[in-house]
C-alpha cells in the first residue's frame, strides 16, 4: 500500500521539469503567436478596426460630404486616396467603409450563432427523429444557391421594419445571417456526435449527469475550437457577399460608404480614375486574406490533435 | 454466500438492431451481441470476464451500468432489477456502481483539470463543495498515487499511466461498492500495467469494492480475478474459480485460448504445443447453429452443430457449456 | 552465419513545433542471414523509428536520420539515392505494419496491389503476376484466392489483411521481412496464427525477420536473438534464453518482473518498473533509465554507458552491470 500513497518522485520530476504548466488555451495562445501569417492577419484586422473606429479623428472629410469643384482627383497631400465622382474624399470613404464591412462580418456572425449554435447543440445532443427532422431541413437550406436566398431575404426583408434601419444595413445582417447559420448548426452537430461517443461523456452519464449537464459542460465546450475557427472564416464571406450585393446595387443604401458600393460606382470611370476601383478592391481583399489567415492560425492553433 | 451477492446478472441478452430505410427505419436484422449471459459477483470479489474482441464482454459491462438498456435479461442490485427502472429511478443507484474506461486519451474531458475530473461525480451526486471538495479531492489523489500539487493540470499534461490513475480516482469518488474496469490496461505500457494492477488490488483489498474485470489478457485476468468467465460469441462458454479454470480448463475454447497466449520464457516456449485455431470469430449477425463454436473447435463432433449447450456445473463449481460434458446436454 | 544487416550507431530526429525528438540516440544491431531478432521495447522507444529509419520511409520534412549507417550485404542503404532505395523496398527488405488498412490502398483490388509489385520488382507479364499473386495468397491461407483477389481491402476482416499484408511482403521473395508490430491489433488465436505463418514462411525460404513488438511473450516463442530497446538506444541484447534468464540490465529485469506471467503460481503484487519512460525531448544526461532505476550509482547520472559483452554474445550498457553487481538477476 506504501508505495502506491507515496507519488513516486521521478514521476512527479517528469512532470514538473519536462514541460510548462500550461492550460489548453494557454497552448493555443502560444502556438498562434508563433504563426506569423496569423499574426499578420490579426495586425491588418487591428488597422483596419482601429482605422473605422476613429474614422473622425483620422481624416477631416465627410464620407458624403459633395465637392463639385474637386472630382476624379488623383491621390494628393490633400485628398490622400484622391476623390470620386462627386468629389468626395476617397481615404474618408474607405475609413468608414470599413465600419460597413466589419460590422457586416461581426453581426452576421453573431446571428448565425444565435440560430446554428442553438439548433445544432439541439440536434446532436437529443438525436433521433428530432436530429432528422432538424438536419433535413438545414440540408434543403444546403441545396439552394446562397446568393441567390440572400438576395430574396433582402428583398424581402426591405419591405419591413427592418429596411430602414442603420441605411439598410440591418436587412444586410439578417439576410446574410438568415442563410449562413446552417453551417454553424451542421458543425456543431457534427461536433457533439462524434463527443458524444467519447468515454468522457459516457463516464459522465455513468455517474449521473443529465441531458443538459452533459451539454453545457461536455459537449459544447470541446465543440469551442471548431466554432471559433468556422466563425472567423465566415466574417470574410459575409463582407465579400455584402460587397458583392452592394456592387450589383442591393446592398447598403447610399450615401452609406460600402466598399462594394465603391467599386460599382468607380466600374465606369476605371480606366480614368482607377484609383475609385483599386482602392476599395485592394481593401476588400486585404482584410479577406487577414481572417482566411487568422482562421488557418486558430484551426492549426486549438487543434488538439497537433500536440499530446 | 448469497446475502454477499454484490449484482447479480440473470439471462442477459443486448440484440444491437441493424436497420435500413431512407425515411423509416426498418430492422433489417440483429446482432446477438450478448445472448444469455448469467454471473453473479460477491462483495470484494473481481470476477474476470475474457474474450476476443466482439465477444460481448464490454457489451457486458455496459448493460450492466445500464449504458446500454439490455433487450432482455435482469441485473439486479440492491433487490432492484435496473433494467425495469428508468434513467431518474436509476440516478440514485449511479453513484455506487462506477466504470474505469480502456482509453485514457478518450475517458477524460481535455478542457477539465484533475480536480474538475475527479470532482464531477462529487458535483453531480453530493453536497460537498468548497474546502471539503478540495480536501476530498486531494485525498483521492493520494489514494491514486498523484502529488496534491497536479489537481490543478489538465490531461493532456499527464503520461497514459497518470491519466488512468485519474479515471481510477474518478471512479472511487463516490466510494462506489461494484466498479467496471473496461480493459483498463490494454492502452498502458508493460511496465506501467504492473502499477496500475497493483493500484486496483490495494483499493480491493482497502475499500472492499468489486470488480468486473473486463479484458483479453488472460495472464492480466488470472493475476487479478477470484473467479474468471470466459466469452466467445455473446455467450458465456466457461465459468469458474480462478485456478481451477487455468490449471484444468474445460472448454476447448478456452484451452486454445490458453495455449495461445505466449509466455516470456524461451525455455518454457520451446517445450510448449501450441493449439492454433482454424478460421476467425463468425460474425454474430449470422451466428453458426449449436454450439457457436462448433465450426472452430478441434474437438467438434456431429451434435455440435445442432445442439445448443448450456453452461452447467461440471463438477466442484465448474461451470462448462460443452457438449463434451454430459452436463451441458439440453 | 554472415551477417545480412548491420545497422550502426543510428540516430534519428523530429522537428516538432514543440522542440526536437530525439527518437533514435545510437541504436546498433545485426542480423544474420536467415536469423530471426526482436526488438522489444514500449511505447516511444524508437523501436518503430529504427526500422523506418532503414527503408527510409521517415516522415518527411520533421524527420531526419542525422548519422548511423545500415549496412545491407556491406551497401550503406542510407548513403543510396532516393531511386536505388526505392529498388531496395519490396524487393530485397520488406515490411508488415501494425495496421494492415492503413498501409493497403482502398480503392485498388488485392490483386492489382499485388501485381503491381509483381511487375515491377519482378518483371512479370500481367497474367503471371496474377497467376502468382493468387499463388501467394494460397501460401498464406486465405480461402478461394482465386476469388478474392478481385477483392477490395476492406472486404477482408482484420485478419485476413494481415495475411495479404504478409502476402504482399514475401512476394518479391525479399532478404529481409520486418514486422513490426504485426499482431498488436488482432486477437490472441489469430495471433498464433498469423506469427506461426509469418515463421512457417521465413523459415522455409531462408529470410531473415526483425519482429518488432512490446509483448515479451512473442518474442520468447519466436525470436532466438533479442534486442532490448530504452529511450531511443539498445541498452541489452542477445541469445533470448539468456537474456531472459539472466537478465543484466535493470531495466529488462524490471520488465519482465512486471508481467504476471500464466505458468508460474500468482503472485500477490507485481513489481513494477516505477515512474515512467522519459520525455524524448529532453532526454536525462548519462544513462538513461537512471531516473527510474533502483541501483543507480553516481556514475550513472553523468556518463552514458556503452554496450558490453558480460557473457557470450550478451551485451548490457549499465555501470552497475559492469561493477559486477547482480543484485537483481533472478535466481
Amino acid at each position: 500500500m506504501t508505495d502506491t500513497q507515496q507519488p513516486n518522485p521521478s514521476e512527479m520530476a517528469e512532470v514538473t521539469q519536462a514541460r510548462p504548466h500550461r492550460t489548453l488555451l494557454n497552448d493555443a495562445w502560444i502556438r498562434l503567436r508563433r504563426n506569423r501569417l496569423a499574426v499578420a492577419g490579426a495586425i491588418i484586422i487591428l488597422i483596419f478596426a482601429l482605422g473605422a473606429i476613429f474614422a473622425p479623428l483620422i481624416t477631416k472629410y465627410n464620407f458624403a460630404k459633395q465637392d463639385l469643384d474637386s472630382i476624379f482627383l488623383q491621390p494628393s497631400g490633400v485628398h490622400w486616396l484622391g476623390t470620386d465622382e462627386l468629389g468626395r474624399d476617397v481615404f474618408a470613404r474607405m475609413l468608414y467603409g470599413a465600419r460597413t464591412s466589419l460590422a457586416v462580418g461581426i453581426f452576421t456572425q453573431l446571428i448565425v450563432l444565435l440560430i446554428g449554435l442553438p439548433i445544432g447543440a439541439f440536434a446532436g445532443s437529443k438525436g433521433g427523429r428530432v436530429d432528422n427532422l432538424l438536419m433535413r431541413f438545414v440540408d434543403i437550406m444546403y441545396g439552394f444557391p446562397d446568393i441567390l436566398l440572400i438576395i430574396l431575404l433582402s428583398a424581402v426583408l426591405r419591405g419591413t421594419v427592418f429596411g430602414n434601419m442603420g441605411g439598410g444595413i440591418f436587412v444586410i445582417f439578417l439576410a446574410i445571417g438568415l442563410v449562413a447559420w446552417v453551417n454553424v448548426s451542421r458543425l456543431v452537430r457534427g461536433q457533439i456526435l462524434s463527443l458524444k461517443q467519447r468515454d468522457f461523456v459516457t463516464a459522465a452519464r455513468a455517474m449521473g449527469g443529465k441531458g443538459t449537464y452533459i451539454t453545457m459542460r461536455h459537449l459544447l465546450p470541446n465543440s469551442l475550437g471548431p466554432i471559433i475557427v468556422s466563425i472567423t472564416f465566415g466574417v470574410p464571406r459575409a463582407i465579400f457577399t455584402e460587397a458583392a450585393l452592394s456592387y450589383i446595387g442591393i446592398g447598403v443604401k447610399p450615401p452609406t460608404p460600402s466598399w462594394g458600393a465603391m467599386i460599382h460606382d468607380g466600374y465606369n470611370v476605371m480606366f480614368t480614375a482607377p484609383h475609385l476601383v483599386i482602392v476599395p478592391a485592394v481593401a476588400i481583399a486585404l482584410i479577406m486574406l487577414a481572417f482566411t489567415f487568422l482562421g488557418d492560425g486558430l484551426r492549426d492553433a486549438l487543434d488538439p490533435r497537433s500536440r499530446r | 454466500m448469497a446475502e454477499n451477492v454484490v449484482i447479480e446478472i440473470n439471462n442477459l441478452a443486448k440484440y444491437f438492431p441493424i436497420t435500413s430505410g431512407l425515411f423509416f427505419k426498418k430492422k433489417v436484422a440483429e446482432v446477438k451481441a450478448v445472448d444469455g449471459v448469467s454471473f453473479a459477483i460477491h462483495r470484494g470479489e473481481t470476477l474476470g470476464l475474457v474474450g476476443e474482441s466482439g465477444c460481448g464482454k464490454t457489451t457486458v459491462g455496459k448493460c450492466v451500468l445500464q449504458l446500454y438498456r439490455a433487450t432482455s435479461g435482469e441485473v439486479i442490485f440492491e433487490g432492484k432489477n435496473l433494467c425495469d427502472l428508468n434513467e431518474n429511478q436509476l440516478r440514485p443507484l449511479r453513484r455506487k456502481l462506477q466504470v474505469v474506461f480502456q482509453d485514457p486519451y478518450d475517458s477524460l474531458n481535455p478542457r477539465f483539470t484533475a480536480a474538475d475530473i475527479i470532482g464531477e461525480p462529487l458535483q453531480i451526486n453530493s453536497d460537498i463543495r468548497g474546502s471539503d471538495f478540495d480536501r476530498r479531492i486531494a485525498e483521492l489523489l493520494d489514494i491514486v498515487g498523484l502529488a496534491p500539487y497536479m489537481a490543478d493540470r489538465y490531461p493532456h499534461e499527464f503520461s497514459g499511466g497518470q491519466r488512468q490513475r485519474l479515471g481510477v480516482a474518478r471512479a472511487l469518488a463516490l466510494q462506489p461498492e461494484f466498479i467496471v474496469c473496461d480493459e483498463p490496461l490494454s492502452a498502458l505500457d508493460v511496465s506501467i500495467q504492473a502499477q496500475i494492477i497493483n493500484l486496483l488490488d490495494d483499493l480491493q483489498d482497502k475499500f472492499g469494492i468489486a470488480y468486473l474485470f473486463i479484458s483479453h489478457d488472460l495472464s492480466v485476468v488470472r493475476h487479478m480475478s477470484d473467479r474468471v468467465g470466459v466469452m466467445y460469441l455473446g455467450k458465456m462458454m466457461e465459468l469458474s474459480e480462478r485456478d481451477e479454470i487455468y490449471k484444468s480448463p474445460l472448454h476447448p475454447y478456452t484451452q486454445a485460448l490458453l495455449s495461445a497466449v505466449p509466455i516470456p520464457d524461451p525455455a518454457v516456449e520451446e517445450k510448449r504445443k501450441v493449439i492454433v485455431l482454424k478460421g476467425e470469430v463468425p460474425s454474430p449477425i449470422n451466428p453458426p447453429s449449436g454450439c457457436v463454436f462448433h465450426p472452430r473447435c478441434p474437438k467438434a463432433f456431429d451434435d455440435c452443430s445442432k445442439l445448443i449447450p448450456q453452461l452447467k456445473d461440471a463438477g466442484s463449481g465448474h461451470e462448462v457449456a460443452c457438449l463434451l460434458y454430459k452436463t451441458s446436454w439440453p | 552465419m554472415s551477417t545480412l544487416l548491420d545497422v550502426r550507431n543510428l540516430v534519428t530526429r523530429f522537428h516538432t513545433q514543440d522542440g526536437v525528438v530525439k527518437a533514435v540516440n545510437g541504436a546498433s544491431f545485426t542480423v544474420a542471414k536467415g536469423e530471426t531478432i526482436a526488438i522489444v521495447g514500449e511505447s516511444g522507444c524508437g523501436k518503430s523509428v529504427t526500422s523506418l529509419s532503414i527503408l527510409r520511409l521517415i516522415a518527411q520534412p520533421q524527420g531526419k536520420i542525422v548519422s548511423g549507417e545500415a549496412l545491407l550485404d556491406g551497401t550503406d542503404l542510407l548513403k543510396l539515392s532516393t531511386e536505388e532505395m526505392r529498388k531496395i523496398r519490396g524487393a530485397r527488405i520488406s515490411m508488415i505494419f501494425q495496421e494492415p488498412m492503413s498501409s493497403l490502398n482502398p480503392v485498388l483490388t488485392i490483386g492489382r496491389q499485388m501485381t503491381e509489385q509483381l511487375e515491377l520488382h519482378r518483371h512479370m507479364g500481367q497474367q503471371e503476376a496474377l497467376a502468382e499473386a493468387i499463388n501467394l495468397l494460397k501460401l498464406v491461407g486465405i480461402p478461394q484466392a482465386e476469388r478474392r483477389v478481385k477483392d477490395y481491402p476492406h472486404h477482408f476482416s482484420g485478419g485476413m489483411r494481415q495475411r495479404v499484408m504478409i502476402a504482399m511482403a514475401i512476394s518479391c521473395k525479399p532478404q529481409l521481412v520486418i514486422a513490426d508490430e504485426p499482431t498488436t491489433a488482432v486477437d490472441v488465436t489469430i495471433q498464433s496464427q498469423l506469427l506461426e505463418l509469418i515463421r512457417g514462411i521465413t523459415d522455409e525460404m531462408g529470410m531473415s525477420l526483425i519482429l518488432i513488438t512490446h509483448n515479451l511473450g512473442v518474442v520468447a516463442r519466436y525470436a532466438r536473438r533479442v534486442y532490448v530497446m530504452y529511450a531511443g538506444t539498445v541498452v541489452e541484447h542477445g541469445p533470448a534464453l539468456s537474456v531472459y534468464h539472466h537478465p543484466l540490465h535493470p531495466y529488462t529485469s524490471g520488465l519482465l518482473a512486471s508481467v504476471p506471467r500464466l505458468d508460474e503460481p500468482r503472485k500477490g503484487r507485481l513489481a513494477p518498473i516505477e515512474g515512467q519512460p522519459p520525455d524524448m525531448m529532453c532526454p536525462p544526461v548519462g544513462c538513461p533509465f537512471q531516473p527510474r532505476c533502483a541501483y543507480a550509482l553516481p556514475k550513472c547520472l553523468t556518463d552514458r554507458p556503452e554496450l558490453q559483452e558480460m557473457a557470450p554474445g550478451h551485451f548490457t550498457a549499465c555501470w552497475v552491470a559492469f561493477s559486477g553487481e547482480t543484485l537483481w538477476q533472478k535466481t
